[in-house]
């Protein structure tokens, strides 16, 4: 009766377009500010450390450790339910932000507060990658 | 900058019907609490002059939400605003209201709030952020659950503690007629409960609940004038930032919500120490462990064990959800604390009252917790006879 639902895609906004882009291209970009040094995340036109607008989009080291994971055993959407039990993780970069992600490559069992993870970029369109994370 | 501390009181509080309830909608309820509140203080509709509501956000964008409810109930308010804290917003409107009578914009103001969770001929909104949904990343579960790990991995507290919080909030419910969740509950079964979000399981989670509740604020001289006995609000306290995912604040090692309480027993002239029981805002159980350190009534990593030895139910030294908190009595968004805080200052709890119960805390907490940075509000009230 009803098509397949498929999963949410990003939609960049004005702020991400150039973190989004730099996925696809294979590449973990955030802006760090021009005043302060500070990287920040999510995307910003300010610096929420010194407010500065001036700021590079950073080639970060796409290293870090896992912060905290869950595993989500009751999908709140439909799209995912298949592939319920999964996990979800905030990974804190050696640069400092801590972003969601899903961990590929490793057990949920053995996912632990502390592993060193590195991205990895899935293309699951023809113009998006989603930025996940792997044991390193 | 005048203190309010003790000037207003809350002189009606109400629930509408609440469970899981199809066939009315988020208005209906709405309209059904507020009346009850009316009613609870002895009130008639003309002597409301100010409306806050909370956005019913599982209906998306509502224009004009507050007003609406006030063309409903046929008043004309001097004052309205519909407002968007998630389940910091009750207690946030108390305080909100405060300052709009005592600015001189009305005189008496309904706070109100209601869901149908299923509403007819609505759009249902996807929550959440293009760095969350993508991941599978949904609603508030998954935040609420990183908080939980996050506190079992910093402060090593146990699944029997988070159980012992379910267990007894449990208890507290089947002593209130209204509760949505009363069948007995063991830590045996807490235990067993199936994961929802890994570490949070089934019964970690409030239920899903249809309904809401009002509360009405006016000056303690008016206050007098009625029936019913006065519950003054003698503090009002709140904070807003990003939790757990981005210190971007530059005072990120500060315990999220402690500003809020810093302000609150500041207004009141009041410590920890002094509170006779609490209503913490307790969507899943480990708010209850974050609120107890907040709000100071335990040092960081003492909350597990605190609860654990029975300090927070009935003849323990802080009685807390003494209704059953939103896990058992029921997700009214902060409305169903505010009105167990106000019964319990009358003296109108029956069998949950606490003795010489003189002064009550109510914590709420909320907003966007699916949002990148995931951003949530602290909102706190002391109520006094």
């Amino acid at each position: 009766m009803f098509g397949a639902i498929e999963k949410p895609l990003p939609r960049p906004s004005e702020d991400s377009q150039p973190f989004w882009e730099a996925a696809y291209s294979g590449e973990l970009r955030m802006q760090r500010c021009g005043e302060c040094g500070h990287v920040r995340f999510p995307p910003s036109l300010l610096c929420a450390r010194c407010l500065s607008a001036n700021a590079e989009w950073a080639k970060l080291s796409g290293r870090g450790t896992i912060y905290s994971w869950v595993i989500v055993h009751q999908s709140q959407h439909p799209a995912f339910n298949p592939d319920a039990p999964y996990n979800v993780v905030i990974v804190e970069l050696e640069e400092g932000p801590r972003l969601h992600g899903n961990l590929v490559g490793c057990a949920n069992d053995a996912i632990r507060i502390g592993m060193p993870v590195e991205v990895v970029f899935d293309k699951v369109s023809g113009d998006t990658a989603l930025v996940k994370w792997r044991p390193r | 900058m005048g203190n309010l501390s003790g000037k207003y009181a809350i002189v009606g509080v109400g629930t509408s019907r609440f469970g899981k309830l199809q066939g009315v909608s988020s208005m209906g309820f709405t309209l059904e609490a507020s009346k009850a509140a009316l009613d609870d203080a002895g009130l008639s509709r003309d002597a409301i002059d100010g409306v806050l509501v909370m956005m019913p956000a599982v209906m998306g964008e509502q224009h004009g939400w507050a007003a609406r409810v006030a063309a409903y109930l046929g008043v004309e308010p001097t004052f309205s605003a519909t407002m968007d804290m998630g389940g910091a917003t009750a207690c946030g409107s108390v305080a909100t209201a405060m300052a709009a009578i005592d600015a001189g914009y009305c005189s008496t103001v309904l706070c109100c709030f209601a869901t149908q969770n299923w509403p007819q001929g609505v759009a249902m909104q996807l929550f959440g952020s293009e760095f969350q949904v993508p991941y599978g990343d949904v609603g508030a579960l998954t935040l609420m659950g990183h908080i939980k790990r996050r506190q079992m991995h910093e402060f090593g507290y146990t699944e029997e503690q988070y159980g012992q919080v379910a267990v007894t909030w449990r208890r507290h419910a089947q002593q209130n007629p209204d509760a949505q969740m009363t069948k007995p509950m063991t830590l045996e079964q807490y235990l067993a409960s199936r994961w929802i979000v890994e570490p949070l399981r089934l019964f970690d989670c409030c239920p899903n609940t249809d309904g809401g509740g009002a509360c009405i604020v006016t000056s303690v001289e008016r206050a007098r004038d009625l029936a019913k006995p006065v519950a003054r609000v003698l503090g009002a306290g709140q904070s807003h930032s990003a939790e757990i995912i981005q210190p971007t604040g530059r005072d990120a090692q500060r315990i999220p919500g402690s500003k809020a309480a810093d302000h609150v027993y500041g207004m009141a002239g009041v410590t920890p120490r002094d509170i006779d029981c609490a209503q913490l805002y307790d969507a899943f159980t480990p708010r209850v462990m974050h609120d107890l350190v907040a709000y100071r009534f335990c040092a960081p990593g003492e909350a597990g064990p605190f609860v654990a030895a029975g300090n927070c139910t009935y003849g323990g030294t802080l009685p807390c959800n003494t209704a059953g908190g939103l896990i058992s009595e029921g997700h009214l968004s902060g409305f169903g604390h505010i009105r167990e805080a106000v019964r319990q200052i009358r003296g109108e709890a029956g069998p949950r009252q606490v003795p010489d119960s003189e002064l009550c805390l109510v914590t709420g907490y909320g907003g966007a917790p699916h949002e990148a940075p995931p951003t949530v509000s602290y909102s706190a009230l002391i109520l006094s006879k």
